[in-house]
């Protein structure tokens, strides 16, 4: 997991980009949430990582929001911003968990939920590689100017 | 109008898996299987590359434990070099091995196994999670995710981050723990000193209740296998392989994990993406060897600090020779969290861990190299075969959960045959199902180097073939 808060910044908005970036477009969130954190934006903190777990619970119960970049198949073949609320998903033999679990997990052991938002980008190809497709690619572009205009609202 | 989108998120569908519960024609459980039905491709997508770059890549496969990866690939490289590494950089390496030891059995134990403990096999799914946890006992909650922050803290104070950290490398390591690190390290340790001694009071009143889970958990006779020190200490980043029997025997001893080929087998399933290994030796699949928490603290004599040793010795006279339930998995990880912290402590005082000479350099003196580590699930080799300019011709990763896969059969079935009758499957087997492959704390993204979670669907099969009844969930 990699951190880095702007050094001028509150600790407003945290964004998490999650996926493996060797899976192709699955790669996508921790692509998002590089090129947020190479924005330097105020206040903005970014979070990557492969998959939720538990610990993520702290650092999202100290944001003000959080916003979730993921990738997405069998969807709409457009980027899609919806708002989450916490949920309690029962886990199976599961190490990865989901956005709504982490935030019910940080309301309820961390005693704070913020405002959260789901951003998903539409998954075209998920075989070994690096880079995006294209679908992917523009979904991507539209996820930062997403994040920005959220961050600045 | 409403219109429902339904975007099902990358990440937590690619795994499913499947258990097939054979009935005889008497309508007794015969046999069972545990299906891992994602692909794996991860050793053909490496080839071509130049093995200095599979430290980079291979921790990759995991999101949970990709620290294993990193130093099972380090050593391979190292192989490859035919270097010994300076000892700061071992020292070093161990250190991070053991804070990836304590985040993952603080995972397995708090967040997937406790609640069952806690809460009770007949709660419902819905509130046997760690949301029931929560409500149950919500400090119990907090400090596990506290141990596991503390091991993932370690991770990352070395590596610069929690995961994928390409901070070891072919020859060594690239930086040292600094000074703010050891007093961060140092200031935590009592804390989770704490927790685990909470986790081991739970554990041990779960015991007093769960003398038939103990029975039917997997118990069963086997071989073990794990690295050992060269007089029998347990080891996690060293040592050489030994394989012990269900009698507690010693069978083989200070074998090469260079040379895992001579005595460890992998047959390949239909059913599974799973290979399934075993040892040459005794054949297939009478070879079939237990690794991980309970096959480390089988083979070995001593742990090498002294509370851990304390609990060792009570763990062993649970065995007539081995301890053969797969229940204590759970009691093995938390004597293996205590070690970690013990030998986490011991290191902190040691001045090589400040030092820079952490790296040997060197070309291309051997065209395969082998690297075994144990990661929290059992031990994990990395095989890379290279050309003479060191690009990748061949790559076999042997993974602990497909090490574990004959002996999760057993269990499955197992535990099925105390269930299942009349063709029906109650849910009090399918949450116990679930938990007896939670012992093993499978890895599917890395035993079929994918990704995902792990929904269940469990079949029973008539000798003929024909589905009798089946359910799913997740």
């Amino acid at each position: 997991m990699r951190k880095k808060s702007h050094p001028a910044a509150g600790r407003d908005f945290l964004v998490i980009g999650y996926g493996n970036e060797l899976r192709s477009d699955d790669g996508v969130g921790p692509k998002v949430a590089e090129a947020v954190e190479a924005l330097q934006l105020p206040g903005v903190r970014t979070l990557i990582c492969q998959q939720l777990s538990p610990e993520h619970a702290e650092p999202i119960s100290r944001a003000r929001m959080v916003i979730f970049v993921d990738a997405a198949v069998d969807a709409p073949k457009e980027v899609q911003l919806r708002k989450l609320e916490p949920g309690e998903a029962s886990q199976l033999m599961a190490h990865a968990a989901d956005p709504r679990t982490m935030l019910a997990l940080a309301r309820d052991v961390f005693g704070h939920c913020p405002e959260a938002w789901w951003l998903t980008i539409p998954a075209a190809k998920l075989g070994f590689g690096e880079d995006l497709s294209p679908e992917a690619q523009r979904g991507f572009e539209q996820a930062v100017r997403e994040i920005k205009n959220l961050c600045r609202s | 109008m409403s219109e429902r989108i339904v975007i099902d998120p990358v990440t937590r569908i690619e795994g499913h898996a499947k258990i097939s519960i054979f009935m005889d024609d008497a309508g007794n459980v015969s046999d069972a299987i545990f299906h891992v039905v994602e692909f794996r491709g991860f050793e053909k997508f490496c080839e071509g590359r130049p093995y200095g770059e599979m430290t980079g890549i291979t921790p990759r496969i995991c999101g949970i434990c990709p620290v294993s990866h990193l130093l099972a690939s380090a050593k391979a490289g190292d192989a490859i070099m035919a270097v010994s590494i300076p000892p700061a950089a071992d020292k070093l390496r161990r250190l991070m091995n053991l804070g990836q030891i304590v985040q993952s059995h603080a995972l397995s134990f708090f967040h997937l196994s406790a609640p069952d403990f806690l809460l009770g096999w007949d709660t419902p799914p819905p509130q046997r999670n760690v949301f029931g946890l929560i409500a149950a006992n919500a400090d119990l909650a907090r400090a596990g995710i506290r141990l596991r922050q503390f091991g993932q803290e370690i991770i990352e104070i070395l590596g610069g981050k929690k995961i994928h950290p390409a901070w070891a490398v072919p020859g060594g390591v690239r930086s040292p723990l600094t000074e703010e690190g050891r007093a961060k390290i140092r200031a935590w340790l009592p804390e989770a000193f704490a927790t685990t001694k909470v986790a081991f009071d739970l554990f041990k009143k779960t015991l007093a209740t769960h003398e038939k889970e103990v029975q039917v958990f997997g118990n069963f006779p086997s071989l073990f296998m794990g690295l050992v020190a060269p007089d029998g200490t347990w080891e996690h980043h060293g040592g050489k392989l030994r394989f012990s029997d269900s009698s507690g025997s010693i069978i083989a001893d200070q074998l090469d994990p260079q040379k895992y080929f001579d005595y460890i087998g992998e047959s390949v399933q239909n059913a599974s993406y799973l290979k399934s290994p075993y040892y040459k030796p005794l054949g297939f699949p009478e070879g079939m060897y237990r690794v991980g928490p309970l096959a480390r603290l089988n083979i070995c004599e001593q742990m090498g600090v002294p509370k851990a040793d304390a609990e060792l010795k009570k763990f062993k006279k649970m065995g007539h020779g081995a301890v053969t339930s797969s229940f204590l998995y759970h009691y093995a990880r938390l004597i293996e969290i205590l070690a970690s912290l013990e030998y986490i402590e011991r290191y902190l005082d040691d001045a090589d861990l400040l030092s820079d000479e952490l790296r040997a350099d060197a070309g291309i003196n051997s065209l395969r190299g082998v690297g075994a580590s144990e990661a929290p699930r059992g031990t994990l080799f990395h095989d890379y075969t290279v050309d003479r300019d060191g690009l990748l011709k061949k790559v076999n990763l042997i993974v602990a959960t497909g090490q574990n896969n004959l002996a999760m059969n057993q269990t499955v079935a197992q535990i099925a045959k105390h269930y299942v009758h009349d063709n029906d499957i109650p849910e009090p087997m399918l949450n116990r199902i679930e938990h007896g492959i939670r012992c093993y704390d499978p890895c599917l993204s890395c035993s079929t180097h994918a990704v995902g979670q792990m929904p269940l669907r469990v079949q029973l099969i008539a000798p003929d073939g024909a589905v009798l009844n089946e359910v799913a969930r997740g």
